[in-house]
C-alpha cells in the first residue's frame, strides 16, 4: 500500500493553519472598505479561490503532458485530482462573486469577462469528466482525458482575452485609474497575500490527497473515473 | 519518395477519400445544409427576427447555424472511418497520423465552407443585408478554419467513447467558443461597415485560434487514435 508521505501530514496541518490566519486577518485586521462596506472582504477569498482553480487547471494541463510523455498512471492521477480541485475552487469563485455582485452591481450574475470566463471553464471541465466516464479502460481515460486537459488550457486564456474584448465592467485591481478601480492600504495587501498563500497551500495539499486516494483505489483494484 | 512528400501525398488521399465519399453517397452535405436552413427558420420564430434587424443578430444567427450545421459534418467525418474498420486502412498510411488529421479537417473545412457559401446569399435575402462581401467570406474561413480544426481533433476524441458522437458538442462548444465570439464580432463589425483595421484584434484572435489548433493537431492527434 503506498504508504502515506510525513511531508502530506504537514501541508494538511499548514494549510488549516494558514487559512485560519488569513480569516482573522481578514476579519479583524483589515479595514472596512469606504464604499462597498464589509462584503468587500469577500475579495480576498474570491480572488484567492479564482487563483487556485487557475493554478489547479495548469497543473491538470502539466499532469497530461507528463503522462503522455512518461506514461505513469500517477501523472494521471495528478491530472484527474488538479481538474476535480479546480472545479470545487472555480465555483467557490462564482458563488463567493456573485454574493459580493449583488450588493454591488445590484445582480446577482453580470456577463463579465472573469465571471463568465470562469463558468465556462466550468462547464469544460465538467466536460472532461463526462468524457473520462464514456472511455472504458483506465488507459484510455489517462490519454485522451490528458488530451483534453492539454487542449482546454489552451482556449481557456483564449476565452477570457475575447470576452475581455467584448465587454468589461469587472474592477481592476492592479490598476489605480478607471472608476471601478479600488486601491488596498498596506493591511488590505497583507490580508490578501495572506488569502493567496493560504488557498495554494490549501490546493497543493487538497491535490495531493486525492492524487493519493487515486493510487489508494488503484491499489485497491476499484478504478474510478 | 521523400518523408515531406508522402506526408503531402497521404494529407491529399485522405482529403480526396473524404470528397469522394460524399460525391457518391451525398448523406452528409445535404443534412448539414437542411439542418443549418432549419436553425435559421427555428431561430426566426424563436427570436421574432424582423427583415430589418440589426447587423449583430444576424452575424450571431449565421455562426449557430454554422456551428449546429458543422457538428453534424463533424460528427459524421469521424464515425464513417468506423465503419468497417475503416480506421484500421487509414492508421496504415505509411505518414505520420498527424496527416490524417489535416487531410479531415480541410475536407472538413471544404463541407462547412459550402454550407456558407449557401448560407450567405440565403442570408442576404432574409435579411435584406448584403453578406456576399469578400472581406466577409474571408471572415468566414478564419472562423471555419479554427472551429473544423478543433473540431476534427475533438471528434477524433469523442467516438472513442462509449456515447461516440453524442459527446461531441459538450466538448466542442465551450472550448470553441472564443473562435465563435471573435467570428461574430468580426462579421458584425464588417456588416456594420468596419474596416480590417477597425476589427483587428478579432482577425488576429482568429488567426492565433487557427495556429493553436492546427498545432494541437498536429502534436496530439497521433495520441488520441493509438489503441
Amino acid at each position: 500500500m503506498p504508504k502515506k508521505q510525513p511531508l502530506l501530514t504537514v501541508l494538511n496541518i499548514l494549510s488549516a493553519l494558514l487559512l485560519t490566519g488569513a480569516l482573522i486577518l481578514i476579519l479583524f485586521f483589515t479595514p472596512v472598505e469606504a464604499q462597498m462596506g464589509a462584503v468587500q472582504k469577500v475579495f480576498y477569498f474570491h480572488v484567492a479561490a479564482a487563483w487556485a482553480g487557475m493554478l489547479s487547471f495548469v497543473v491538470a494541463a502539466v499532469g497530461g503532458i507528463l503522462y503522455l510523455a512518461k506514461r505513469e498512471m500517477r501523472w494521471d492521477w495528478l491530472s484527474l485530482a488538479s481538474i476535480e480541485v479546480g472545479i470545487m475552487f472555480g465555483l467557490a469563485a462564482i458563488l463567493s462573486g456573485m454574493i459580493w455582485a449583488h450588493p454591488i452591481w445590484n445582480t446577482w450574475w453580470v456577463w463579465e469577462p472573469r465571471l463568465t470566463t470562469t463558468a465556462i471553464m466550468e462547464l469544460i471541465y465538467l466536460a472532461y469528466f463526462i468524457l473520462r466516464g464514456a472511455l472504458n479502460t483506465p488507459e484510455a481515460r489517462a490519454r485522451l482525458g490528458a488530451v483534453f486537459a492539454i487542449v482546454s488550457v489552451i482556449t481557456v486564456p483564449l476565452t477570457f482575452f475575447s470576452i475581455r474584448l467584448y465587454r468589461t465592467i469587472h474592477p481592476v485591481v492592479f490598476v489605480s485609474s478607471g472608476s471601478t478601480a479600488f486601491t488596498m492600504s498596506p493591511k488590505m495587501w497583507l490580508a490578501f497575500a495572506s488569502s493567496l498563500v493560504a488557498f495554494t497551500v490549501l490546493l497543493a495539499a487538497l491535490i495531493w490527497n486525492r492524487t493519493r486516494l487515486a493510487a489508494l483505489q488503484a491499489h485497491a483494484g476499484q478504478e474510478e473515473n | 519518395m521523400n518523408g515531406f512528400s508522402n506526408y503531402l501525398h497521404t494529407l491529399w488521399q485522405v482529403f480526396r477519400k473524404d470528397l469522394q465519399v460524399e460525391w457518391r453517397g451525398r448523406q452528409g452535405l445535404p443534412v448539414m445544409l437542411v439542418f443549418a436552413l432549419l436553425v435559421v427558420f427555428l431561430f426566426n420564430f424563436a427570436l421574432q427576427l424582423t427583415p430589418g434587424l440589426q447587423a449583430g443578430l444576424a452575424a450571431g444567427l449565421l455562426w449557430v447555424s454554422l456551428a449546429f450545421a458543422s457538428t453534424l459534418g463533424l460528427n459524421r467525418s469521424v464515425s464513417l472511418e468506423r465503419e468497417n474498420h475503416a480506421l484500421d486502412g487509414l492508421l496504415m498510411a505509411p505518414a505520420d497520423r498527424s496527416a490524417i488529421f489535416f487531410g479531415k479537417t480541410l475536407s472538413n473545412l471544404t463541407f462547412t465552407s459550402l454550407v456558407a457559401l449557401v448560407l450567405l446569399p440565403v442570408f442576404s435575402l432574409f435579411y435584406q443585408q448584403n453578406m456576399l462581401n469578400p472581406r466577409l467570406v474571408l471572415v468566414v474561413l478564419l472562423g471555419l478554419g479554427a472551429y473544423t480544426s478543433l473540431g476534427t481533433l475533438l471528434a477524433a476524441l469523442s467516438i472513442q467513447t462509449r456515447t461516440r458522437d453524442v459527446l461531441l458538442p459538450v466538448l466542442l462548444y465551450p472550448l470553441a467558443l472564443p473562435v465563435l465570439i471573435a467570428a461574430v464580432e468580426a462579421t458584425r463589425g464588417i456588416l456594420a461597415g468596419q474596416t480590417f483595421a477597425e476589427l483587428q484584434s478579432w482577425i488576429l484572435l482568429l488567426i492565433a485560434c487557427n495556429i493553436l489548433f492546427l498545432a494541437a493537431g498536429l502534436l496530439l492527434f497521433d495520441t488520441i487514435l493509438e489503441e
